[in-house]
């Protein structure tokens, strides 16, 4: 009797699990800008100057810097590629000495403690890119107040928590590409899935509440069926793909890889289900990993930015910040060879539109 | 060395907590050797800021392996209890205090349950308690829908960012924790139930010790405990997600059997796991600040924690031969 009580409390409790699995269309409830359907450009909003400022910063123009970098993890391709435009970007500048340092695992609470040794060491300059905006902000801001230049890139920090964020490119710029490529792709009525690093990755969740935004309004009747999980990992995001596949049959015409690990990962499950040409996969991926699958005609379009660039530009704006050329209300800041880059959105810099590679330039492309 | 035995003095003297005490004692005079920064006042505290959380489930913890347990499930049950707290106060609208409190016991009721897995059903430790590691998580993501919950009011942030009388907030809590977790295992009889549950089951049931009533008590605490780490926990990052405390239980576990408790059962002690856990803490933070990479630091980790029980199992060795 007891035991049979147990075993119902059991289920009752596994049973509530079920509703997860609901087609789930972004977890942060900020509020979405899709794009007009046609190509016209979407509109910047002036605002004044939100980001923080370091106290008692000691005057570093021109001198000698110590910046540590802090991603959200290492060990991956896509923050090994920004650790290599930082290291570019130092190189050039001559006057940094820049490390990468940080957790293995996309975790929270890894990554603060990271920033908060550095901050007890004593660098001048931290970069980062958040695992959660709220969550990394507290130790952001005790390096602010330890007069430490801070500047993120690829996921940001509550503004007040940092001095600068370079943006590689805009949310809803992502989204539209990424949606327009599969309708064209797959068809206007396509069904589609999305396979996503955690539900609670900021960028991630960001991206996938914009795309469904901007698929209400341009692309009415694509069909989303689920959105799944894999972290940052190859194995999971095969196996995820694999079992998409086998679960909606004829009904999935298309997946969406939301990370640079999920993609390539979709197109090797599609193509080993022998399903090249019928189920179009669209998704964020550096291009050497996509190259195999877009010269067999697998995959059609890639959509990311260059990390490299991103990691260059952070850098960049880093120097700046430290030397004072960057200063709070200023329109534009000078970046190297990328040249002059807009300041939006506060205290947000930008580094472009977001870039497609294809069958005709992929083969250019070397990270 | 062989050649002279060991006196009962110098045997009790070489136990895993002195070789480890020793080794802490070293690890520190190098660690302050490396940076001028470590052996400070503000990145001490600091550290024991960062290492509450974990510190506080290796106390359940030491009882649970001593019983020749595992619990893995501590870490879900923290971000079961963490998006619970946020559902019951941001959601259901509920005062926060009150949220705290049903998230702790949330937090008990997980325990529990894997206590009822374990003592009713016969199920082992490692099997129950990694579906419910799997189930709370789950648990966790399916109720949050992976939505955070943010903008707690300042007197919250007081129990994981604030201090008191100089000190943090949690690292209080800690000890006092440590303390009463100490006087139980060492000075009551609940204490030696735990020991003669681990050292031999068959001979504490005949002896009337109520085994599964023990385990029962033990791992509930461990669940409550989570919790408790959970409110903790939100209070130092200021917001809630469902995928916080991953990978927590293999911290504690690290501490507890660094700490000489024995995975087999039967042995181990709360001074043990504190100093294990203190050895962690001070080569992460020891290592990061003398310019150590994150991976070097987790190798060296693993070497330590080698080294630390392969020099205590010749120590004993020696002695008992």
């Amino acid at each position: 009797m007891k035991k049979s009580l147990l075993l119902a409390a059991c289920f009752g409790l596994a049973s509530s699990t079920a509703f997860a699995a609901s087609a789930w269309t972004g977890g942060d409830e900020l509020p979405t800008n899709p794009l007009a359907c046609d190509a016209t450009p979407g509109t910047v909003s002036a605002k004044p100057y939100d980001g923080g400022v370091p106290t008692n910063a000691p005057d570093r123009n021109g001198k000698k810097i110590t910046v540590v970098d802090i991603p959200k993890l290492i060990g991956v391709g896509y923050f090994a590629a920004t650790t290599k435009g930082i290291q570019e970007a130092a190189k050039e500048l001559g006057n940094v000495d820049a490390k990468t340092d940080g957790p293995t695992k996309a975790n929270i609470d890894e990554q603060i403690t990271f920033i908060d040794n550095y901050v007890t060491s004593g660098v001048d300059g931290i970069l980062f890119a958040a695992n959660d905006p709220v969550a990394i902000a507290p130790v952001l801001k005790k390096a602010l107040a330890a007069g430490i230049n801070v500047v993120g890139y690829d996921a940001n920090a509550t503004p007040d928590a940092r001095q600068w964020f370079v943006n590689q490119a805009e949310f809803n710029g992502i989204a539209k590409s990424l949606v327009d490529a599969l309708a064209k792709e797959a068809g206007e009525d396509a069904g589609f899935a999305i396979v996503t690093s955690t539900f609670t990755t900021p960028n991630q969740a960001r991206w996938i509440n914009e795309m469904s935004a901007y698929a209400a309004k341009c692309h009415p009747n694509m069909k989303w069926l689920e959105t799944v999980e894999a972290q940052e990992d190859n194995v999971l995001s095969f196996n995820q793909s694999a079992t998409l596949i086998n679960k909606y049959g004829d009904q999935l015409k298309g997946i969406f890889g939301m990370t640079s690990v999920a993609t390539p990962a979709a197109a090797e499950a599609v193509t080993q289900a022998g399903q090249c040409g019928k189920i179009a996969i669209v998704g964020l991926a550096t291009p050497n990993a996509m190259k195999p699958y877009v010269e067999k005609d697998c995959v059609k379009s890639v959509v990311l930015w260059n990390p490299v660039d991103l990691g260059y530009a952070a850098m960049q704006v880093l120097r700046a910040t430290a030397d004072g050329t960057l200063k709070a209300g200023d329109a534009s800041v000078k970046a190297g060879k990328l040249g002059e880059l807009k300041v939006v959105n506060g205290s947000e810099i930008l580094l472009g539109a977001p870039f497609i590679f294809d069958k005709s330039n992929i083969a250019q492309f070397d990270f | 060395m062989s050649d002279v035995p060991l006196s009962a003095t110098v045997k009790s003297f070489l136990r895993h907590e002195t070789i480890l005490a020793i080794l802490l004692v070293v690890v520190l005079a190098i660690l302050s050797q490396q940076s001028d920064k470590f052996f400070t006042t503000a990145n001490l505290l600091n550290q024991g800021r960062l290492m509450t959380e974990v510190g506080l489930i290796a106390l359940p913890m030491t009882f649970v392996i001593i019983t020749g347990g595992i619990d893995l499930s501590v870490g879900s049950i923290l971000g079961l209890c963490a998006i619970l707290m946020g559902v019951f106060w941001h959601n259901l609208g509920l005062p926060l205090p009150v949220a705290m409190v049903l998230a702790v016991l949330v937090g008990g009721v997980g325990g529990l349950v894997n206590g009822l897995i374990i003592t009713r059903f016969k199920v082992p430790p490692l099997i129950a308690t990694l579906a419910t590691l799997a189930l709370y998580r789950g648990l966790a993501e399916g109720i949050s829908q992976a939505r955070s919950v943010r903008g707690y009011p300042d007197w919250f942030y007081v129990l994981g960012q604030g201090d008191f009388l100089g000190i943090p907030t949690q690292l209080w809590i800690f000890v006092i924790f440590a303390i009463i977790a100490a006087f139980i295992l060492g000075f009551t009889t609940f204490g030696r139930a735990t020991y003669a549950a681990g050292a031999n089951e068959t001979a504490a049931r005949f002896s009337g010790i109520n085994v599964d009533r023990t385990k029962l008590l033990i791992y509930t605490a461990a669940g409550l405990v989570s919790g408790i780490a959970a409110v903790i926990f939100v209070s130092r990052v200021s917001t809630t997600r469902s995928d916080m405390g991953t990978g927590v239980e293999l911290d504690v576990i690290t501490a507890v059997v660094l700490g000489g408790t024995s995975i087999f059962g039967g042995r181990g002690t709360i001074i043990g796991t504190v100093v294990g856990l203190v050895l962690v803490q001070a080569l992460k933070n020891g290592l990061s600040l003398s310019g150590v990479k994150g991976d070097g630091t987790i190798v060296v980790i693993g070497l330590v924690l080698i080294l630390a029980i392969l020099a205590s199992n010749l120590f004993s060795r020696n002695g008992d031969g």
